[in-house]
């Protein structure tokens, strides 16, 4: 049985066995560096791109019309001899399948993998009903014997070790097996599962695809069970999603190019099954196949007509976006999503599994961008997770605490700031003179989040400090705006001045409007969309981007928050189009404004690692830009594994989620420490903070700096 | 593209998924090498559904030469004793390494997924570039009363315990895709 916590605080529980089990986090450890070598394989040679705004055009355009596809695909494959069936609910839907069994008076079902089966808990009301169920797919059978529910929606056992499985097959068969011997278990599954095959009544499938002009299905298997299970039985059943209509055949040919590439790096499936109506089956007195077809809709149709949410129905079920994701990695599919697991399975579950089942997952979200970049319809999965969030929030009376603080507090920039400032001075007692971390955690934070050092807010934020040193230049190249956000005003405002130092070599203008404020992301991983808005609005009045030929930020999270979210959250305007062209990350504009060259940097050769953050390379697709300014400003970029990698910041997430974050960025600094760099830079005051304070946490060598710290020390002087 | 290319993609896509892959120039080889292949790997029947009386009759006498039991249709009646089976192919998807074969025929379903190894043989002149050069081909075909068409690529697999890629789960151990070269341009 699946059973996913109600409550934040069981969930914490969840999480805490999954990360205990180490077997779990080698397993999708490996899997997830692998993955990302086969696909790349798989799609070289392919605008992969195009064929991704392809397949998000095809779905979209399908969607408004799933009745109409519906209706011809039943005509045509009821002329060639299908049963066609509409179920409104997940119930309906198992009724329907238990009704064909009785009126067959079947006893043994076959079936091959579905996840809609999964999401109605078909075998529980077939079980309920005295039918004996066996599921066919190697993975499928494994979760059934254990009564689990897949931790991936593709590969549904890949929690499992060798040992594990050999020891169950041991128990089923009463055969003792070598549990190392991965290839003898798969011969004992062929073994038991061909009895299975050959004795069944009935047979059930799910579908990728429903072809509506021909009236076809189309089933992909590697294991060669869906091929079995809709030929040997007299009656075949499938259960399948609206949402997998497609109106012809060109359009699911497009998903079977793309979906198996994006799932597991193959080229194809090893089979693919078109099915058109009732076909030759002698098992039948009249020598023709019982083909049922039981089409779900379980709050699909209605999903279709949401303005917001109907991109979700997009979703072919390849699971990359389980597959990318840095949580995924650490805790595994059991405590990352419902029936449906990852990205998707945070969004859907709210949709076919309800509020409660959506409650605690849904806040497990790093808004690292993995995701959304190798979803092969173009999901805005991110923005839906927390578009999902706020319904949960909508639904339940009682709201977390944190988002009450952040309504109140973020709208009013003098109240925020005013309160940081306090913070600043009550914490001095707290705070270690020479590093600046805090040595002794507020009362507030509890023990994980131990994992790292947490640093001080500066003594003078940057706002304060700005005064004495603004400066006019007579003529310079050009005039900038600084929008600093709030860790590069309040705890690094060193990295601002690393820039202003840089800026003055270069004889540009920069002006630090003083009303500026949070960008606003904060309150969009709490969902408080209004909140967003707000202070949205607020700094497009502080920064007058009309004024400046660019607006610069050190901060990636900043930058990407304002460029994407912005245009969402207030009407349009000249300013807003102006700051959203104009606004430039630093890297990008000493690169590509700037025109930085060598022979003004002194040549240290300081080896340096880099870290992308997720920001940087996901939000904006900066990611040529930093690794050559480190070069350009003389220093040794070493590659390190998995750069672009979230470092497990995620701002509040790794509040809320200290033992996840901790989990990542450990990961995250093995494979720097790996590398031999002296330095380690970033160019996001996020990731800075966590980065350093886990560094400082492990007692390493190696600094952490923002970029614009590196590059203005090696400038050289007059 | 052409023929030769094609072949010469098909062949390497579909050793990519372990098919073992090789050209004949009659299909008298084709019914030879499954006689033979049977015997080599030690096993005692075979089976040729879709294939013209002439073939059937030569290659049942070829398997009574040897010893080996050719198992005639209906299939379902042999389920359990299906070692090899030889059979035609339709058309090949080289992109993929594909075999596209028209299963409309029970005894075709049954005879390649029971089998232990199957062998294919796809003309050199039916092989297409792509899936999407195949549709209109494919369409015509879904388009035209009940029908039950395949694609196979290789061998079965599963990658469902560890992720170790093991062959033969469900349907055949084995495939081995023989290419009819019939000289067309």
């Amino acid at each position: 049985m699946i059973e996913t916590p109600h409550t934040i605080q069981g969930y914490h529980d969840q999480i805490h066995k999954a990360l205990q089990n180490r077997f779990l986090g080698t397993a999708l450890g490996n899997f997830a560096m692998a993955y990302k070598g086969s696909r790349a394989r798989a799609f070289e040679g392919l605008d992969l791109d195009r064929l991704r705004q392809e397949m998000a055009r095809a779905k979209d355009q399908s969607l408004p019309r799933l009745m109409e596809l519906y209706k011809s695909f039943k005509a045509r494959a009821e002329a060639a001899g299908a049963v066609v069936h509409l179920a409104k609910t997940a119930q309906e839907a198992n009724d329907i399948i238990a009704g064909i069994a009785a009126e067959n008076q079947i006893r043994h079902i076959i079936k091959s993998k579905s996840m809609t089966a999964e999401e109605t808990h078909l075998n529980d009301t077939l079980e309920r009903n005295g039918y004996q169920v066996t599921e066919t797919d190697l993975g499928e059978w494994i979760i059934q014997l254990r009564h689990e529910g897949p931790s991936h929606m593709v590969m549904p056992a890949i929690h499992l070790s060798r040992q594990q499985v050999g020891s169950l097959f041991s128990d089923v068969t009463g055969e003792r097996l070598d549990l190392e011997d991965i290839e003898r278990m798969v011969k004992v599954a062929r073994k038991e599962l061909r009895e299975a095959f050959l004795t069944a009544g009935m047979g059930i499938s799910g579908a990728n695809f429903a072809v509506a002009e021909t009236g076809t299905l189309g089933i992909m298997t590697n294991e060669g069970n869906g091929r079995l299970v809709t030929t040997l039985p007299g009656v075949h059943v499938a259960l399948v999603g609206l949402e997998k209509l497609v109106p012809n055949l060109e359009t699911a040919l497009k998903i079977l190019t793309i979906l198996p590439k994006n799932a597991t790096g193959q080229l194809i499936t090893s089979y693919v099954t078109w099915i058109t109506g009732s076909v030759e089956c002698q098992a039948n007195p009249d020598g023709k196949k019982k083909l049922h077809i039981v089409f779900l809709d379980n709050g699909r149709l209605q999903l279709a007509r949401n303005p917001i949410f109907s991109e979700a129905l997009r979703c072919i079920r390849c699971g990359a976006c389980a597959n990318v994701c840095p949580v995924y990695g650490k805790v595994g599919g059991h405590a990352l999503g419902h029936v449906y697991i990852g990205a998707i399975g945070l969004i859907l579950t709210y949709f076919y599994h309800g509020t409660d089942n959506t409650r605690a997952i849904v806040r497990n979200c790093l808004n690292c961008q993995a995701c959304k970049s190798v979803c092969p319809v173009n999901i805005n999965l991110p923005r839906l997770i927390k578009k999902v969030y706020r319904l949960v929030l909508d639904d339940d009376s009682e709201k977390p605490a944190k988002n009450i603080l952040v309504n109140t507090v973020l709208k009013n920039r003098k109240l925020f700031h005013g309160m940081l400032k306090a913070a600043a001075t009550a914490q001095k007692p707290l705070v270690k003179k020479s590093d600046g971390f805090i040595r002794h955690l507020p009362f507030i934070l509890k023990k994980e989040h131990e994992f790292r050092s947490l640093p001080a807010l500066a003594e003078h934020a940057l706002r304060d400090l700005w005064p004495p040193i603004r400066y006019r230049l007579p003529n310079p190249v050009l005039r900038v705006a600084l929008f600093a956000g709030c860790v590069v005003d309040f705890v690094s405002p060193e990295q601002a001045l690393a820039f202003i130092k840089l800026m003055l070599k270069y004889n540009v203008q920069v002006d630090f409007p003083h009303n500026q404020t949070c960008c606003g992301l904060p309150a969009m991983m709490m969902a408080e969309e209004d909140t967003a808005a707000e202070i949205a609005a607020q700094n497009l009045e502080a920064m007058q981007p009309e004024k400046y030929d660019y607006v610069v930020t050190l901060c990636a999270s900043c930058a990407s928050h304002i460029k994407e979210s912005y245009p969402r959250l207030i009407p349009p305007s000249a300013g807003l189009t102006r700051l959203h062209d104009r606004l430039i990350d630093f890297s990008s504009f000493l690169m590509n404004v700037l025109h930085v060259k060598p022979d003004q940097f002194e040549k240290s050769g300081i080896k340096i690692a880099y870290h992308s953050p997720c920001h940087l390379c996901r939000g904006l697709n900066v990611t040529r830009e930093p690794r050559e300014l480190l070069s350009t400003a003389g220093f040794t970029y070493t590659p390190c594994r998995d750069e672009d990698v979230c470092c497990g910041f995620g701002g509040s997430y790794s509040i809320e989620f200290p033992e996840i974050s901790a989990a990542i960025l450990n990961q995250k600094l093995d494979y720097v420490m790996e590398t031999g760099a002296a330095v380690l830079v970033t160019d996001c005051p996020g990731c800075v903070l966590q980065l350093r304070g886990g560094m400082d946490k492990r007692g390493s060598r190696i600094q952490v700096r923002h970029i614009a710290e590196m590059v203005a020390k090696e400038m050289k002087l007059g | 593209m052409k023929q030769a290319d094609l072949v010469q993609k098909m062949t390497e896509k579909a050793g990519l998924v372990q098919a073992v892959v090789s050209r004949i120039d009659s299909f008298d080889h084709a019914l030879a090498y499954a006689v033979n292949l049977t015997r080599e790997k030690s096993l005692n029947t075979l089976t040729a559904p879709g294939l013209n009386p002439e073939d059937i009759s030569h290659l049942s006498a070829l398997c009574q030469n040897v010893g080996l039991e050719f198992v005639s249709p209906p299939l379902r009646n042999h389920l359990r004793g299906i070692h090899t089976a030889l059979t035609h192919v339709d058309w090949g998807i080289a992109e993929t390494g594909s075999l596209v074969i028209y299963s409309d025929s029970e005894d075709l379903r049954i005879a390649t997924m029971l089998c232990d190894i199957h062998v294919a043989c796809l003309s050199a002149s039916h092989i297409y570039p792509d899936s999407a050069s195949l549709s209109t081909v494919l369409k015509d075909r879904m388009g035209a009363g009940p029908g039950y068409l395949s694609f196979i690529t290789g061998t079965s697999r599963t990658a469902d315990i560890e992720r170790v890629l093991t062959i033969g789960v469900h349907g055949p151990l084995k495939l081995h895709i023989l290419i009819l070269e019939d000289h067309q341009p």
